[in-house]
Order: structure tokens, then C-alpha cells, then sequence
């Protein structure tokens, strides 16, 4: 097992992340996806930590850090998700454009 | 107190400064007694410094300090008193006259809506009056003098919403303008020679002969200044305004006559006395004046019916008297400052008499006049009293001045003599006409006369004060001595001797005029008057259009305004058309060109800016639809192309 090998997972992983928040319609969806992304890059910096530095442990204790910002994130994001739900009645992505130009 | 002489024209200012910006306005005001005040502290002190050089306890001229004023170039020019003989005797008649003219003024401008400001004139007038007297520099003189015309200007128009007061002030104004010319022309002359405006640094030049003030010289200098005294003191050809400076009160009228104003001019000639003594022809021309101007001004009062007319001719025939002495050598000018001190103390009163008259009857005219003696004593005795004393009655102090002059005259030129003589029985004349016809005989106006009645003590208690004087002055102050030791000429010789005929042909002449006068308008009816004017109405209506003076005048005013017409037709005409207008159309033309320009490119730039930051908005508009997905997937494209930029590199 190598660095691409973990670094392949890593893209593929934000590959699928990126896409489905791209074209998931229902925005819990979305949010899910945007938790793939999160990960991916997690994987990233425990990846290089591990093969280029590792008698060190800052990505190790970078990708703690985002594990937690990324559930204090998901938090915010599902109240907001909640709050315009209860005001518009939907979870569909596209009806929410009330700020449009 | 003479060693603060220069208090005394600065009290009355001071004081008139004070009346003027503060206090309360309205007939019932009290600052007039501040002004009042002041005049009689300057009064006091005046008179503490004539007693002093009547007693000799001071030397005349007495050596008064002065003070730096500014440096013209090399030459210092300096702010000092002349205290001489003329001036002492001066400042006393000047402070008195305006004393008694102020006290008077309590009543006569009682009632008055703008009582305060007339005393703050009054004051003023006065101030500058005592200035011109005392100060011993011609720059200074020459101030004064014009700050007389301003004062005199505004008390003749006092009654500023009358036409007539306001015409006759601005004629005043603009005709003593016409000589003060001269004065300044004078004066730059003298400076030019001389190098100084002390008087008596001039005279000494003067003195030390053609040398050191060319004869050319000092004739020009005497005539440009004799044009400034022609102007002021109503001589002939520029008499025309004082006899309408009788629209002002008459208290203001009694104090022009009498002490300030017209007494300027004389006094200026008397101060620059030797200009005269180094110029034969300027003393001769000053004597010619004068005798002419008695001589008409006397013949004119012979025709007038307005009791303040005839009082005003009879000024500037009394003036005319004094420059006649002032021209006539060193006796004529002790006599001629002796005449204007007498003439001071009964012309004031006269005036102020007259104003009593007027302020009774409320007419000027004296033919709605007479028999007013029984209802109005005191003014009808302290009048027959001045009228005593201006026509020469032995023994009133008009008789002594005027007899030193005519025996001054008589030494000079005989032909003057008869000429000055004769005037004095027009003067006896209607001076007497003017008292029968205002005093005597039944009153001619009922309705008028049952109102008249006789003025309040404090406009009586002036006249007589003034009447004592008139009365007795003359006779104090010539048989002493004490006037001519005093004011006298180092080259006079003192008490000459003159032929006896000169009293008794005076004599003659006063009693005949005083008949004549008598027997034309004092007998009640005017039937040999009237039958006398119906026969010589070409003399009468020359007399009474004033030799066609006024109308000259009027004609050299209107010349001037044709000329000023001709030049308001070439300025509207060519100058406003060829240079205002016409450059007016090419800055328009201008002005258009760049309007062309500024709206093509200028404001096409700026529209143009706009228009594109419109179409790119708009084109822009439709990428932001508001999905929230689009902006994803813009963010995810731009970090793409980042990313493969990166890796490019």
C-alpha cells in the first residue's frame, strides 16, 4: 500500500462527494455529499502524515480538528436546512432562490 | 487749564460721540445736557485763558506742546495748538455761541423726534469749529474744515424729509465744495514751497521776504485760499448757498452766522494773514471781494420779506465787511477780528431772536408779521438791542468795530471808504425795515398774532446774555485796549488818528438811513414802499433774483448735466455696445463651441461607460439564477481550472 493508493481513494472519494452535491436535488443530500468531501481530504492529510513526515502528528491532529468542525458544521447546517424548510416546504435544492437576481 | 487747551475741541467731540451712539432717542431725552455740559466746561476753560491773556499773566502766543503726527518723507507733521490773541478770543465767542445756542435749542427743538441727534451735530459742528481755531497746523485746519461742511451739511438738511431743507443742504455742501478746492490747492502750494503746514513756520518764512516765499508764490497760495473762505464765508460769486442754509432750525442758522462755518473762512484769511502782507495783488483782491460782497448781499436784504433772509444777506454782508478789513492792512485786520466778535454775539442773537419770532408765529414771512412788540418783549428789546449794535449805534459794540474798519478802509482807499459807508446805511436800512415790519405798526396776520406768544425763559434768558454782550463788548473791549493788544499785527502802529468827518458822516448815514426806514415801512401802512417798488421793479426783481447768482449757477449745474447725458449717451451707447457687448457675444460664442464639445465627447464618454456597465450586467445577470448548485459548480470549475493552470506549470 502507497501514497497514491491512499491519495486515488482520497480523489475518488471528493470525486463522489462533488458530484453528488452537484446534482443531489434534496439538500440534506447535499450535505451528505459535502460530508464525502470532507473526508476525502481527512484521508488526504492522515495520508501524508503518515508516509512523508511520520515521526510527526499534525495531520493526524489537523484532520481531528476538521472531524469535529465538520459535525459542529453539519449541526448549523441541518438547523438552517430545518429553519427554511419549516418557511419554504421543501428540501428540493433548486426552489430555494429567494436571493436571485 | 491752558496747558490742556487741545481738551476743548476734544470735550465737545468726545461728548457728541457719546450723545450720538448712546442714550435714548425721542423728544424727551436727556442727553443734551451732556453736550451741553461739555460746551460749558470748554466755555470755562476758555474763558480761564482769556482772562489769563487779558491779564498777561501768559504770554500770547503761548508756547503749546505738541504732538508727533506722521512723516511725510523728510517732513515731520506734527498735531499742536496756535494759542494766539485771534484764537483766544475765538474759542471764548465760539464756546459762548454754541453754549447759549445749545441752552436756547432746549426750547426751540423741544419736542423734536430726533432732539438727541441734533446736539450730537450741534457738538460736533462746534468741535470742529474749535479745532479749526486752535490748531496751529493747516492739514489739521483744512480736516476740520471739511468736517465743518459735513456737520453743516446735515444740520442744514435736519429736516431731511422737507425738499427744501434737503436741497439746500446738498447746495451748501456742494458749493463750499467748490472753493474748499482752492483751499487744498492752496495748501499743496504752500507745502511745496515751504515744507511745512505749521502757521507758524509759514509766517516766519513768510517774513523773511521774496527770498525765502516768491511774491508769485505767495499771491497764487492767497488766492487758492481766499477761493476756500469765499466758498465758507458766503462771499461773492459763492454766496448763493447760505441764504438758503436758512431751511436748517434756526438755532443751527444762529450758530453758522454767528460762530462757526462762516466765521471759518475769515478766520482763515486772518490766520494766514501774511501771504496777504507778501502779496499786494491777493490783499487787493481780498478787499474787492469783500467790499463787493457787502456791498451786493446789503442791497439784496433790501428786498427780502423772510425775517431769516434778511438776517442771512445781512451775514454775508457783514462778512463781506470783514474781509474787506482783513484786506485793507494791519489796522483793517485788528478791526476785522474785532468785527467778528461783535458780529458774533448779535448776529447769534439775531438769529436766535428771529428764531424766537418764528417759533411763536410759525411763518418766516414778515409781511404776516408786526406789532408783535406788545405781545413778545424781551425778543422785540434784545432785538432792537442787536439791531442797535449790527447798524453802528454809538456806543453798542457794532459801532466800534465797524468804525474801526470803515477808518482802516478810509487809510487804504478813500473810493472803498464811500463804498463801505454806503453799505452801512443799507445795513442801518434794513435792519430797521426788518424790525418795523416784524416788532411795529398792527399786526397783520390776527389769526397768527393772537397765537404768538412770548417763548419760554430758557430761549429768552440766551438773548439776554447776548444782549448785554452785543451791547456792551465794543465798549469793553476797544476802550480798554485789551482786543487790539491782543490781536494786532507786529507792524501795526497802535492808535492812530482819523479824521473826524469819518464818525460823523457814519453818523449822518446811520440817521439818515434810519429815517428813510422809518419813513418807508414804520409809519403802519407800506403805501410808499409799495408805490416804490411798483415804480422800480426792474431793480427790485434783479435784487430779488439775486443778480441772476442762482440762476448762473443753476446754468453751470445743468451744463454739467447736459454734459453728463452726452457722456451716459457715449458710454450706453458706444463703449456699453462696442466693448461690454460685443465681447459679451464672443464669450457667448465661446461658451457654445465648448457646449458642442462637452456634450459629444465628454458626456458621450461618460454615457458610453455607463450604457457598457449596463450590457455587462445584463449579460452577466443570466449566469446568477439563484441554485446554489450552479454556484457549486462554478466554485468546483474554478478550482478545476486552477488546478490544472497548477499542474500546466
Amino acid at each position: 500500500m502507497t501514497l497514491t493508493h491512499y491519495l486515488a481513494l482520497g480523489a475518488g472519494l471528493f470525486a463522489i462527494g462533488l458530484f453528488g452535491a452537484l446534482t443531489r436535488r434534496n439538500v440534506i443530500g447535499i450535505l451528505m455529499s459535502i460530508e464525502l468531501m470532507f473526508n476525502a481530504a481527512n484521508i488526504n492529510f492522515v495520508a501524508f502524515n503518515r508516509f512523508l513526515h511520520p515521526d510527526r502528528l499534525l495531520g493526524q491532529a489537523v484532520t481531528i480538528f476538521n472531524i469535529t468542525i465538520a459535525a459542529a458544521e453539519v449541526v448549523v447546517g441541518l438547523a438552517l436546512v430545518l429553519a427554511i424548510y419549516r418557511k419554504l416546504n421543501t428540501v428540493y435544492a433548486e426552489d430555494y432562490n429567494l436571493l436571485k437576481g | 487749564m491752558i496747558d490742556h487747551a487741545y481738551l476743548i475741541p476734544l470735550v465737545p467731540l468726545i461728548a457728541s460721540i457719546i450723545v450720538l451712539l448712546f442714550g435714548k432717542e425721542g423728544p424727551k431725552s436727556n442727553m443734551p445736557l451732556l453736550s451741553i455740559g461739555a460746551m460749558g466746561f470748554c466755555w470755562l476753560d476758555s474763558c480761564s485763558i482769556l482772562y489769563k491773556a487779558l491779564t498777561h499773566q501768559v504770554s500770547m502766543p503761548y508756547p503749546a506742546p505738541s504732538l508727533p503726527w506722521f512723516t511725510f518723507g523728510d517732513y515731520p507733521v506734527s498735531l499742536g495748538l496756535l494759542l494766539d490773541g485771534p484764537a483766544v478770543f475765538m474759542t471764548f465767542v465760539v464756546t459762548l455761541v454754541s453754549l447759549l445756542v445749545q441752552i436756547y435749542s432746549l426750547g426751540y427743538m423741544h419736542g423734536d423726534t430726533r432732539f438727541k441727534r441734533f446736539y450730537a451735530y450741534v457738538g460736533f459742528f462746534t468741535a470742529s469749529m474749535l479745532g479749526l481755531v486752535l490748531s496751529s497746523n493747516l492739514l489739521v485746519v483744512f480736516a476740520c474744515w471739511e468736517l465743518m461742511g459735513v456737520s453743516s451739511y446735515l444740520l442744514i438738511g435736519f429736516w431731511f424729509e422737507k425738499p427744501g431743507p434737503a436741497y439746500a443742504s446738498k447746495k451748501a455742501f456742494i458749493t463750499t465744495k467748490l472753493g474748499d478746492l482752492g483751499f487744498y490747492l492752496g495748501l499743496l502750494l504752500l507745502f511745496a514751497y515751504a515744507g511745512t503746514f505749521e502757521i507758524p513756520m509759514l509766517a516766519q518764512r513768510a517774513s523773511m521776504g521774496a527770498v525765502a516765499l516768491p511774491v508769485e508764490v505767495a499771491t497764487a497760495a492767497g488766492l487758492l485760499l481766499l477761493c476756500g473762505a469765499i466758498g465758507k464765508s458766503a462771499q461773492v460769486p459763492l454766496f448763493i448757498w447760505l441764504p438758503d442754509a436758512m431751511e436748517g432750525p434756526t438755532p443751527v442758522s444762529a450758530l453758522i452766522h454767528a460762530a462757526t462755518m462762516v466765521a471759518a473762512g475769515i478766520f482763515l484769511v486772518a490766520r494766514t494773514q501774511f501771504l496777504y502782507a507778501a502779496s499786494p495783488l491777493a490783499s487787493d483782491i481780498v478787499a474787492w471781494v469783500g467790499l463787493l460782497t457787502a456791498f451786493m448781499a446789503a442791497t439784496m436784504a433790501l428786498v427780502a420779506y423772510d425775517i431769516k433772509r434778511v438776517l442771512a444777506f445781512s451775514t454775508v454782508s457783514q462778512l463781506g465787511y470783514m474781509m474787506l478789513g482783513l484786506g485793507v492792512g494791519a489796522a483793517g485786520y485788528t478791526a476785522a477780528l474785532f468785527h467778528l466778535t461783535t458780529h458774533a454775539f448779535f448776529k447769534a442773537l439775531l438769529f436766535l431772536g428771529a428764531g424766537s419770532v418764528i417759533h411763536a408765529m410759525h411763518t418766516n414771512d414778515m409781511r404776516e408779521m408786526g406789532g408783535l412788540s406788545k405781545k413778545m418783549l424781551s425778543t422785540s428789546v434784545t432785538m432792537a438791542i442787536a439791531t442797535l449794535a449790527i447798524t453802528g449805534f454809538p456806543g453798542f459794540s457794532g459801532f466800534y468795530s465797524k468804525e474801526a474798519i470803515l477808518a482802516a478802509v478810509y487809510g487804504h482807499s478813500p473810493l472803498m471808504w464811500a463804498v463801505a459807508l454806503l453799505t452801512a446805511g443799507l445795513t442801518t436800512f434794513y435792519m430797521f425795515r426788518m424790525m418795523f415790519m416784524t416788532f411795529a405798526g398792527n399786526p397783520r396776520d390776527i389769526a397768527k398774532h393772537d397765537h404768538a406768544h412770548e417763548s419760554p425763559s430758557v430761549m429768552t434768558v440766551p438773548l439776554w446774555v447776548l444782549a448785554v454782550l452785543s451791547a456792551l463788548a465794543g465798549f469793553l473791549l476797544s476802550h480798554t485796549g485789551a482786543f487790539e493788544a491782543l490781536v494786532h499785527l507786529p507792524e501795526a502802529s497802535h492808535g492812530g488818528h482819523h479824521p473826524g468827518f469819518l464818525l460823523w458822516s457814519a453818523l449822518a448815514v446811520f440817521a439818515g438811513a434810519a429815517g428813510l426806514s422809518y419813513w418807508l415801512y414804520g409809519r403802519g401802512d407800506f403805501a410808499v414802499a409799495a408805490d416804490l417798488k411798483a415804480k422800480m421793479s426792474p431793480i427790485f426783481t434783479l435784487l430779488e433774483n439775486r443778480y441772476g447768482f442762482d440762476d448762473f449757477f443753476l446754468l453751470l449745474v445743468k451744463g454739467s448735466d447736459v454734459l453728463a447725458r452726452i457722456c451716459f449717451w457715449i458710454d450706453e451707447r458706444i463703449i456699453d455696445r462696442v466693448f461690454v457687448d460685443a465681447w459679451g457675444l464672443i464669450c457667448l460664442l465661446l461658451a457654445e463651441i465648448q457646449n458642442f464639445i462637452d456634450t459629444l465627447f465628454i458626456d458621450g464618454a461618460v454615457d458610453l461607460t455607463g450604457t457598457v456597465t449596463g450590457w455587462a450586467g445584463g449579460g452577466l445577470r443570466g449566469l446568477v439564477r439563484g441554485q446554489v448548485q450552479e454556484y457549486l459548480l462554478y466554485v468546483a470549475m474554478a478550482a478545476s481550472l486552477f488546478a490544472m493552470l497548477t499542474l500546466i506549470h
